[in-house]
């Protein structure tokens, strides 16, 4: 009984603790994290740590190579450590894993423009290196196109993303309530996600017309897709309505008897 | 046909005799007020978690592949399983609610006091069975909040000198979470703790019936105080009938609390369960922000505040043994507690402090 006692105090007393803890990081943080470095590679860590492959589990062997888990082969060419990208070598780098997105891009104005002069853009000029984010149609702005080039061919080409883009946020954000409400989304999330990979790759052909010629085909997609996602919303409302059905009757009849009982203590009161 | 079936179960138990002095003139005090149905509320709560927790073990499967879709076919492919299982995951929340507040009245009214300290002491640990009921059947979905909260406080006793590391591997079952500890707590909470809280509602149940119900400290009860110096049962002659004017209060109440129950599953049915809980587990992958239930969260910022983790336990080990034990502690004479004014005092200031500290480790 002492025994039992003590393992239930243990487990209640236990209770919940500690805020986040992080999850194993890859050994090259030792030497990035530290003073030793320079400042703009101690920066890096920082930068990854906020980014959507830190998000996503990727970490710096997929991308660089080398030992994540022993230092000193960390960055050994014998564990398939390949450093830093030449500029002109980066969409490979990257393409190592985002294979649509490469050929689409080597087909690309911007594409060919890096493999004949050597300077045209690269993934990084876009999305940026160690602290990528999620990419979104914002990527396409101002700001950034005219770096190189007018804005006016990449206005029309956001113009013709848009519509696009924006039902697949309104689904992605409908599927989150649906999420947080306790329905498992899985399927429609996978169909999503399988939707907004291939729309990417269309971002990269830089190709005004065949945006608006493939566009019909996504908002086909993204139809079927609403549809299901509708009818979760639908057999969300009809189960509202049970419950509040449940929630009129329990609280009626906890009236009730709380009615019948006042009467029967006032009559005994008066007896 | 009816009086005849009645006449033949009469003939074999005595039914009459037995309502009539069990229900009818079973008395309860005058002043009896709404806190003494808490019991009863926590009592029906069990009952229905029980029975909405047999619904779910139909199609739960214990197995970190299968856990978690499982939960998920319930909540949408089994017909009325959404219902069930917010029943029991609301219902879970709400009878900490019940059972929290009657161990406050209990206490606020001295009803612990003798000959009531062993009732006390059942209801107590009542309640620490209770939370570990949430703490056991909260890994069960295999989610990733379930999955970390639990990595986390089955780290805790490791704090712990000479059997910490042990407890940590009992719980465990292993160096850490795994489809052993799924199994585990999966067993506790549908086989041990089920069984324990029903051994001590029955005693807890046959102490109140034996000893009869304390009558309040205050209000209008016109009823003498004799000092307990032998066994007896504590009758209120000029009381209430327990049937059928006590237990339509009950039932009031006990409605009011499913009201309640749906109300939460109405409006806010995700109140209980935060985003971290529709994602699948994943053992190489640490959410940003795991907090503990909000029954947890003062004990959680008890031990951040303390520097200390062996001091912080010590102390919240100190504090559940005076809760367990504090009718033995407790020896005054004296049974309002509006006329003693340290106790009261503390009392207060208990309720204070948990409500800041939880409130704290929600936002800290």
């Amino acid at each position: 009984m002492r025994y039992l006692l003590s393992c239930l105090l243990v487990l209640v007393c236990a209770a919940v603790a500690a805020a986040a803890a992080g999850s194993a990081e890859p050994v090259c943080m030792q030497c990035h994290d530290s003073d030793m470095m320079k400042p703009e590679l101690r920066k890096i860590p920082g930068e990854w740590r906020q980014s959507w492959h830190h998000q996503n589990g990727v970490t710096c062997n997929d991308c660089h190579g080398g030992d994540p888990g022993d230092a000193a082969m960390a960055m050994s060419p014998l564990r398939g450590f390949v450093g830093k990208p030449a500029y002109e070598g980066v969409p490979a780098f990257c393409g190592k894993c985002h294979v649509g997105i490469l050929k689409n891009y080597l087909e690309s104005g911007h594409g060919k423009a890096l493999k004949a002069s050597g300077s045209g853009p690269n993934c990084v000029t876009c999305h940026g290196s160690h602290g990528i984010q999620k990419a979104n149609i914002e990527i396409i702005n101002e700001e950034r196109c005219t770096q190189c080039h007018s804005y006016d061919r990449a206005k029309i080409m956001k113009q013709a993303l848009f519509a696009t883009e924006k039902r697949i946020r309104d689904i992605e954000h409908s599927l989150k309530k649906l999420s947080s409400q306790g329905i498992s989304t899985d399927e429609e999330e996978r169909a999503l996600f399988r939707i907004e990979a291939e729309f990417r790759t269309l971002f990269h052909t830089a190709d005004a017309s065949l945006v608006r010629q493939k566009t019909d085909g996504f908002l086909q997609q993204l139809d079927g897709l609403q549809k299901k996602v509708d009818s979760l919303f639908g057999e969300l409302q009809s189960r509202k309505n049970f419950s509040g059905f449940l929630l009129l009757l329990f609280a009626g009849m906890g009236v009730g008897f709380f009615l019948l009982a006042k009467d029967l203590f006032s009559g005994s009161d008066k007896n | 046909m009816w009086k005849t079936i009645k006449n033949w179960i009469e003939v074999r138990v005595g039914l009459d005799e037995l309502v009539r002095t069990q229900l009818t003139e079973y008395r309860v005090p005058r002043n009896i007020n709404v806190f003494y149905t808490l019991g009863f509320v926590a009592l029906a709560g069990f009952i229905v978690q029980i029975i909405t927790g047999f619904f779910l073990l139909t199609y739960y499967v214990p197995h970190p592949d299968h856990a978690f879709k499982s939960v998920q076919g319930i909540m949408v492919n089994v017909p009325y399983g959404w219902l069930f299982r917010l029943m029991h995951v609301v219902g879970s929340n709400l009878i900490v609610v019940a059972v929290g507040c009657h161990m406050l009245s209990v206490f606020f009214m001295n009803s612990y006091k003798k000959p009531r300290e062993l009732t006390w002491f059942a209801g107590a640990t009542m309640l620490l069975i209770t939370l570990t009921f949430c703490l056991s059947g909260y890994l069960l979905p295999w989610s990733q909040l379930s999955y970390w909260a639990t990595t986390i406080v089955t780290n805790i006793p490791s704090a712990l000198p000479f059997f910490g590391n042990f407890a940590v591997t009992c719980l465990q079952g292993g160096q850490n979470v795994s489809g052993v500890t799924l199994g585990r707590f999966f067993a506790l909470h549908v086989g041990v703790l089920p069984a324990l809280l029903i051994l001590l509602m029955a005693v807890h149940l046959f102490l109140v019936r034996r000893i009869g119900i304390s009558a309040p400290p205050f209000g209008a009860a016109g009823e003498e105080k004799k000092p307990w110096t032998a066994f007896r049962h504590e009758d209120h002659p000029n009381g209430y009938p327990f049937f059928p004017h006590f237990v339509l209060k009950e039932a009031a109440m006990v409605m009011a609390f499913f009201a309640l129950v749906f109300l939460v599953i109405t409006f806010s049915p995700g109140l209980f369960l935060p985003e971290d809980a529709s994602i699948p587990a994943d053992p190489f992958k640490t959410p940003a922000h795991i907090k503990p239930e909000w029954y947890f969260l003062a004990a959680y910022q008890m031990l951040k505040i303390v520097p200390n983790k062996f001091l912080g336990i010590s102390l919240q080990i100190t504090i559940v043994s005076v809760f367990l034990f504090w009718p033995f502690l407790d020896t005054g004479k004296e049974d309002n507690m509006l006329k003693r004014g340290v106790l009261f005092g503390v009392f207060i200031a208990a309720i204070i402090g948990w409500a800041v500290l939880t409130i704290w480790g929600k936002y800290s």
